[in-house]
């Protein structure tokens, strides 16, 4: 599930750990550079919920994927910092018409039980989801030539990868068409072991997968920093130092992940010392920072928290007219509900694309939507509407009022709710607000539900901008008959064209950057979402922890992890 | 007594019957959709592997036709496989259990342990202050939902005083059998689970004491020139523990609805926590093993009270 979780996944549940760029408020000893490593030690990470399995074909929630991560390297990842493709266990080349790409896997790259990282293993992963019930990677792999075809049964290899016969290394893979997400999508995923996995797997036989196979809760050789030694479950995973890792064997000995009920809970931990290394919310930030024994890293997310008006609700006519949408952009004070809902620990969002991506076009350009009630209202009376007496705009004797919903349980975006509904108030406008459970809103939200009206939720949003096409192109609207992430129901045929311009031909990112612009600038004069803002992640951590280098596209600042080491 | 003990567990069959074809009912006809859930998010996904995905969990046949073939398969022991974790239900709850029923002995224990002499210290003491400090005690544990005691618990004694861990049953990297380190870990955990019983049972065997200490055959053990240390303890207390065991019924209920929270709330990988995860993930297989196991253990506390009844007092006869 990296996949998915690097091209995009939701900010579900409370928080998950993450990722990577503004030097944090340093309330402990900072690293000095006359400090030598000292090997030996261990993190304890607290989580909000148990993992489920450590395949990384079929971990499909976040807190399975945070520890697979730490078990299974790729062959390429985004740079911490900036979002770009760069090699990682193996390093490629493509062809110039982007259809082939050659692999080469690190000479040093071994499972822990000494055998090495081969070309097969990467064949192993494919031919794994490909057959699995329970991946949700598949379209990643279906520009792969021949790949759709062994998935059903009608190949028993895939046409479009070669293996190198003369060095076991190499690798080539041929793609149908250019496809720019794909490179992440396909390469990003980690090699499995071919020794252990691939006997489940058989070529003549679509129905046999990887899905019940015992090593995906015990996985017997890793190739990451971290080798599996115990799950307790319900309770925590223990992971031990894997001395043959291929980028130098760990300082630390022991990583823990261990389930906490809430962050209330962890918060407590983390000052009693249990716990050395949680993601914590905004409004945690200055109790811990008062803690002795801790050190809080913060920096931006690649990830926002909106308002979504549904736009193709018969219930809520007026939200499909921009000058409504527009007004309930001006009328938001996002500055003060960035103070009071995340306490400063975050920053206006008025587009798309977060700040930190390679992708960002700066704001140069673009309407700010700066506070303006009395020009939210001049926008609400063109519409057509007058107020009454009752303070609320209304047109045929019909209030200007609607439901917002969001998932229970996420402080973030209850008080969100909360403000924006006081807010909204003020400019006439009637909100009235609800919170949900999220189990019940998620098949809501994504088969295009009418009872949803207008929707406050987030996106942690991948390295790769093609988010894009998945949030906004006409063709994921959320329908009953085919789920999407395009939940708000928006539908724009010029936006549509330069989404798909952007993912597939050139690939290159001065092509694309500027279409991204274009399409930002559209979302942005439309305001089909209220962009709210996005959060900042915040790490709170044991201040003798050293090593730990955040960067926005690094999901648990855990990149470098073999680098980190505790001083005594 | 073995005619009746029989009866009452063929009588037990149709009530967990029943009590599944509730679950079941309300687990699927509420709102939310396991698939849904475990692929929120994922880019690209079509209605096939939708689909796919839930033809493999066996999904989308029709309920009826999935409420037989679980109970079949049940009667077998096969309780089916969790959504979440594609392993058989029943072998991921019995994993647990050991946990949970660590945690439930031992604040039934205390339960008894605290509960029982505080109640009849009141008792003995009617109208001193000691009597008033129970009396509030009892009213307060009752009163105060647990899971919030327990929050309580955890910034007061672990986080402030540093006295106790907050969570989980050992401490990270100590050796399993360190049985200290795992009497500290459910000290918390157990008291807390046990203060409603406490309260409970101070209040049952205040008031029995009461009734107990004013019937005539003391009296007449004390006219007879007994102790007041024999009196109280082999002829009232005897009699007063009677109704204790009708409670106990409703404390056990109590118990394994209580170590739902509590474990959540201390994070005690046991029955209930996976119970509590498998409703939150709407894992339905999970959910029913989860809640068969909580009722089957409620059936039989509720048999063991009534034969123990006919034990403690020998003028109620069970057939």
């Amino acid at each position: 599930m990296r996949h998915w979780r690097t091209t995009l996944a939701v900010i579900a549940t409370a928080a998950l750990v993450a990722t990577a760029c503004t030097p944090g408020p340093q309330t402990g000893g900072t690293a000095q550079p006359e400090e030598k490593p000292v090997a030996g030690g261990r993190v304890i990470r607290g989580s909000f919920s148990d993992i489920r399995v450590m395949n990384p074909v079929i971990a499909t929630d976040a807190t399975s994927g945070q520890v697979t991560d730490l078990l299974f390297d790729p062959l390429l990842r985004a740079d911490p910092k900036t979002g770009n493709p760069i090699p990682w266990m193996g390093k490629w080349t493509a062809s110039a018409d982007n259809l082939t790409f050659s692999w080469e896997i690190d000479s040093k790259a071994n499972w822990s039980d000494g055998k090495p990282v081969i070309a097969d293993d990467f064949l192993a992963r494919s031919k794994a989801v490909a057959r699995s019930k329970l991946t949700t990677q598949k379209s990643n792999w279906t520009d792969v030539e021949g790949w759709t075809d062994y998935r059903d049964g009608k190949a028993t290899a895939i046409s479009g990868i070669t293996l190198d016969t003369a060095n076991p290394k190499k690798f080539t893979v041929k793609f149908a068409r250019s496809f720019c997400p794909a490179l992440l999508n396909v390469f990003g995923a980690a090699p499995l072991p071919s020794h252990i996995y691939g006997k489940y797997t058989v070529d003549n036989d679509p129905a046999k997968n990887i899905d019940t196979a015992p090593e995906n809760s015990a996985p017997p050789v890793v190739d990451g920093p971290f080798k599996f030694k115990e799950w307790r479950k319900g309770d925590q995973v223990i992971l031990t130092r894997n001395d043959s890792y291929w980028r130098g064997a760990p300082y630390l000995d022991e990583f823990v992940q261990k389930v906490v009920a809430d962050t209330t809970v962890q918060a407590a931990q983390l000052k009693t010392g249990e716990l050395t290394l949680g993601a914590i919310q905004p409004g945690d930030f200055d109790d811990l920072s008062k803690q002795e024994n801790l050190k809080l890293y913060e920096w931006k997310d690649n990830g926002y928290v909106y308002v979504g008006w549904k736009l193709n609700n018969p219930n809520v006519p007026f939200l499909q007219d921009k000058r409504i949408r527009q007004a309930l952009a001006y009328g938001l004070d996002t500055e003060q509900v960035v103070q009071s809902v995340v306490f400063g620990h975050g920053e206006k969002q008025i587009m798309h694309t977060p700040s930190v991506s390679w992708a960002f076009p700066g704001t140069g350009g673009f309407n700010e939507y700066k506070f303006d009630p009395a020009k939210a209202e001049q926008l609400i009376r063109d519409a057509g509407y007058a107020k009454g007496s009752d303070g609320f705009f209304a047109k045929d004797g019909k209030t200007l009022g609607w439901t917002i919903v969001t998932n229970q349980g996420n402080k973030t975006r209850e008080t969100f709710l909360q403000v924006a509904t006081e807010q909204y108030k003020k400019i006439g406008v009637k909100i009235n607000p609800k919170v949900e459970d999220f189990t019940t809103l998620v098949p809501k939200l994504n088969t295009g539900s009418n009872e949803i009206e207008t929707i406050i939720i987030g996106w942690q949003l991948g390295a790769e901008p093609d988010g894009f096409f998945s949030i906004w192109h006409s063709s994921n609207i959320a329908r009953a008959e085919q789920a999407g992430n395009n939940f708000v129901g928006y539908k724009n045929p010029e936006l549509d064209k330069l989404i798909e311009q952007a993912r597939v031909g050139n690939c290159a990112q001065d092509v694309r950057k500027p279409i991204y612009q274009q399409a930002n600038k559209i979302l942005n004069e439309d305001q089909p979402y209220n962009f709210g803002f996005s959060q900042n992640r915040i790490l709170a951590t044991d201040k003798r922890i050293r090593g730990i280098e955040p960067g926005s596209f690094s999901p648990d600042a855990t990149w470098n992890v073999e680098k980190w080491w505790i001083k005594p | 007594m073995r005619k009746y003990i029989v009866r009452r567990i063929l009588y037990a069959i149709p009530t967990l019957i029943g009590i599944s074809v509730i679950v079941f009912a309300i687990s699927r006809l509420a709102p939310g959709d396991p698939v849904r859930l475990y692929t929120f998010g994922a880019t690209n996904i079509t209605e096939e592997d939708i689909a796919a995905l839930r033809h493999f969990y066996g999904l989308d046949r029709p309920l009826p036709v999935q409420y037989v073939d679980w109970l079949l398969k049940m009667l077998q022991g096969d309780f089916g496989k969790s959504l979440q974790y594609n392993q058989p239900a029943f072998a991921l709850l019995l994993e647990r259990l050991p946990a949970t029923l660590q945690l439930a002995v031992l604040a039934l224990v205390l339960q008894i342990a605290i509960g029982v002499p505080l109640g009849v210290i009141a008792a003995l003491n009617r109208g001193s202050w000691l009597d008033n400090v129970v009396r509030f005690f009892g009213v307060i544990g009752h009163a105060i939902p647990a899971f919030w005691i327990g929050l309580l618990f955890i910034v007061l004694f672990a986080v402030n005083l540093h006295w106790l861990p907050s969570q989980g049953v050992l401490t990270i990297g100590k050796d399993v059998w360190d049985i200290g380190d795992r009497i500290k870990h459910i000290l918390m955990p157990a008291f807390v689970l046990a203060l409603a019983g406490i309260a409970n049972y101070s209040r049952y065997l205040r008031t029995e004491t009461l009734d107990v200490i004013a019937q005539d055959y003391v009296r007449t053990a004390r006219a007879k020139g007994l102790r007041e240390r024999t009196v109280v303890y082999v002829h009232a207390l005897r009699n007063a523990l009677i109704p204790v065991v009708t409670a106990l019924g409703g404390i056990l209920a109590a118990l394994v609805s209580g170590a739902l929270i509590i474990e959540q709330v201390f994070t005690w990988p046991g029955v209930g926590q996976l119970t509590y995860a498998a409703v939150r993930g709407k894992d339905y297989p999970l959910i029913m093993a989860g809640v068969m196991f909580a009722s089957t253990m409620l059936v039989i506390s509720y048999l063991l009270r009534d034969i123990a009844y006919g034990r403690v007092d020998p003028r109620i006869k069970v057939n």
